[in-house]
């Protein structure tokens, strides 16, 4: 499994706990608006992409977020560049 | 330790079958500090629709000065490890004064507890850089102010409990001052300001304040969160929301009478430094310089706990009167024998002695907090009785005082004199139990320990430790003779000699070499010198399972008699009954006890294995 497809996993993984929807249900909508994307929901998504990940998101970037795939991106290149300072 | 992830899962099946999660799980629960996973378990609970079963059930409104968020998830795992089903109530965003004022705390009805979540902010002035100290004084004054008259004006209207906490300064705002006296009259503010929310409390009955403030500078977690409080008004990380969740965790659970009454500790180890069968009691750790510090103000601490109606019983394996003498004689002891409402020194299990100490103080076992620096015990005590609290004690005892007090088992509201008249009144109800009688054993947990007794004969590798043992042991040692290292080592090779070699392990992990055996091994008799077991391992059946390994080993010689020795000691009173136990008879000599092992054999518990490692050296 290469490193996107495992970050994409996660991401998935926790939007479903999260948002109570199938992982199916959320590719078949991948606009966040659609769900139940409130405040709430989006800041447990966050801890929980945080502590699982070991990450830093920026929040610009996440606040800005309107797609799970604009999610798998930013949480992508929070890893790379954590992956790169530890090198 | 119980994995977080079987935790989850035990939470898991508990809310969709619809019941409260057993006492195991809760204990458990009540053993995780990691935010992260406490916050998944209240989410998780949230889902929990039950009557509560033995939980009680307590409704906890949270106002906030700012975004609640993961607080209430905190605040419920933490409350339903402590024995609570907690309905809790979240008010809106921004309707803090609004509601602390009417005090509308939930859509239906009163609720028993009103959290109040804090943060700088309230106190301070919007912009708080273009004031000096004097002015920043004022306002956070006259904000206090507001509080105290919202808070009088909640209480008109309410019964429930209200508990607020103090709040800590921000480094951004102290930073800001770059006079270091004006800095230091900020903080001085600051203090005046906690000291005033603190005051409330002894105001109004009804107000409990906490104080977060000194409880996060006990804790390593990071307490402000900058990214979150900008992008979503989430000053606190989950870390300080967690120690926050704590503190107010005990009060309601001193509100709800789930606090514990009664400390059952241990001595060796734990009450003092060292094993007193072992040492003697002028030899224990205790005052002066560290280690025998970290003991006595653990005794300090005890003392105290008992000077406020905490009940204290002592469970202790060994010689009651070598531990009396201890508690009598030793200059630096805090806890005298009178201090205990209960003692029971003896070498029964401890879980039967705590049973019968919770029947004759007429106290029930959820009441009871466990003390002991053995896995092993507090192993037993956690699997049988999964009600009673079990603190650890092993490990640094510089840590002592702290792990006893920081849970904050024993919490009440208030105390009274009865509270504090309690230690006597129960000493004088138990004082007519004894508790030197034999329970008897606790064998389903002992078949559980999966015991394992490793013998062999003894290689230059073991006689040293061997030696050693034989030196240090004075409890379980049949007649007092030490073999030295030398003798130990000529005995191991000579071929009319042996000695043999005694190891143990269970579940908790290896004791290492705990027994040992010094055998003139003659071509008819065998005669047992002496035969030692540590004390660690006593009260489990170990020391048949030797001697049936020993009349084995007789039997294959050719011996067709062996003797064994028993001479009274001022300490070794425990083996006393040991020959007669394994089946032997007493001869006509003094202390001899003899058995014919082609004809006879002992009775060994069927919850120790017997292991032989080829290790004979002749």
């Amino acid at each position: 499994m290469s490193a996107q497809t495992s970050i994409e996993t996660t991401v998935m993984s926790i939007l479903s706990h999260v948002l109570n929807e199938s992982a199916a249900d959320l590719r078949a909508q991948p606009v966040l608006a659609a769900h139940e994307w409130d405040s709430l929901t989006s800041l447990e998504v966050l801890a929980q992409l945080e502590n699982q990940l070991y990450v830093s998101l920026d929040l610009r970037r996440y606040h800005a977020a309107r797609s799970i795939d604009d999610l798998v991106s930013l949480v992508g290149d929070a890893v790379a560049a954590k992956s790169a300072t530890a090198h | 330790m119980t994995e977080i992830g079987a935790v989850l899962d035990a939470l898991r099946v508990a809310v969709d079958e619809g019941r409260a999660p057993g006492v195991d799980v809760r204990r458990d629960l009540a053993g995780i500090h990691d935010p992260t996973a406490l916050r998944t378990a209240g989410r998780l609970l949230a889902g929990l629709a039950t009557d509560g079963g033995e939980l009680r059930r307590v409704r906890v409104a949270v106002l906030a000065t700012c975004t609640i968020g993961s607080f209430e998830h905190l605040l419920r795992a933490s409350l339903v490890a402590a024995g609570a089903l907690p309905a809790i109530e979240p008010a809106d965003y921004g309707s803090f004064e609004v509601s602390l004022a009417s005090a509308s705390f939930a859509a239906d009805g009163d609720p028993d507890v009103v959290v109040c979540l804090m943060e700088e902010s309230y106190f301070l002035p919007s912009d708080p850089n273009g004031y000096d100290e004097t002015a920043m004084g004022g306002h956070v004054q006259a904000r206090l102010d507001d509080l105290h008259a919202l808070v009088k004006s909640s209480l008109r209207r309410t019964s429930a409990t209200v508990v607020l906490h103090t709040i800590p300064l921000p480094g951004a705002v102290r930073d800001s001052f770059i006079s270091v006296r004006a800095r230091a009259a900020v903080s001085r503010i600051w203090h005046q300001l906690n000291a005033g929310i603190l005051g409330l409390a002894e105001e109004h009955r009804q107000v409990v304040v906490v104080d977060l403030v000194s409880a996060l500078a006990d804790s390593a977690c990071e307490a402000r969160d900058d990214r979150l409080h900008r992008y979503a008004d989430l000053p606190y990380t989950d870390g300080a929301l967690l120690v926050l969740a704590n503190e107010v965790r005990r009060v309601v659970q001193a509100r709800l009478g789930l606090s514990r009454k009664v400390l059952a500790i241990d001595l060796d180890n734990t009450l003092w430094g060292g094993v007193i069968g072992e040492v003697g009691a002028h030899g224990v750790q205790l005052g002066g310089l560290y280690p025998g510090n970290c003991y006595l103000q653990l005794q300090r601490s005890v003392a105290h706990l008992r000077q406020q109606g905490v009940v204290l019983a002592l469970v202790s394996k060994n010689d009651p009167e070598l531990a009396e003498e201890a508690l009598t004689q030793h200059p630096d002891v805090v806890l005298r024998p009178d201090a205990f409402s209960v003692r029971a020194v003896n070498w029964s299990p401890k879980v039967d002695n705590l049973r019968r100490a919770a029947e004759s103080l007429s106290l029930s076992l959820p009441s009871f907090v466990f003390m002991d620096d053995s896995a092993f015990e507090r192993g037993h005590v956690s699997t049988e009785l999964p009600e009673v609290a079990v603190v650890d004690a092993s490990g640094d005892p510089a840590h002592l005082v702290r792990s006893l007090l920081r849970h904050g088992w024993f919490d009440v509201m208030e105390l009274t004199e009865t509270d504090r008249q309690r230690p006597t009144l129960y000493r004088t109800r138990a004082m007519r139990s004894d508790f030197s009688a034999n329970f008897g054993s606790s064998e389903e947990y002992l078949r559980a320990l999966g015991t394992a007794l490793q013998a062999q004969w003894a290689t230059p590798f073991t006689v040293a430790r061997v030696a050693q043992l034989a030196a240090r042991t004075n409890q379980f040692n049949l007649t007092a003779t030490v073999f030295d290292e030398a003798t130990t080592a000529a005995m191991s090779t000579d071929p009319d000699h042996r000695v043999a070699v005694f190891s143990v392990s269970d579940r908790f992990g290896d004791e290492g070499i705990v027994g040992a055996a010094w055998i003139e091994a003659g071509p008819r008799t065998w005669r047992v010198l002496n035969l030692v077991l540590s004390c660690r391992v006593l009260g489990r059946g170990v020391e048949l399972a030797m001697a049936d390994w020993i009349v084995t080993q007789a039997r294959v010689a050719g011996a067709v008699a062996i003797e064994g020795r028993y001479v009274r000691t001022r300490k070794n009173g425990v083996a006393s009954a040991f020959w007669t136990e394994a089946g032997f008879t007493p001869s006509g000599a003094d202390g001899v006890f003899t058995l014919a092992p082609g004809s006879a054999a002992v009775n060994t518990p069927d919850w120790i294995s017997t292991k032989e490692t080829e290790s004979h050296v002749t």
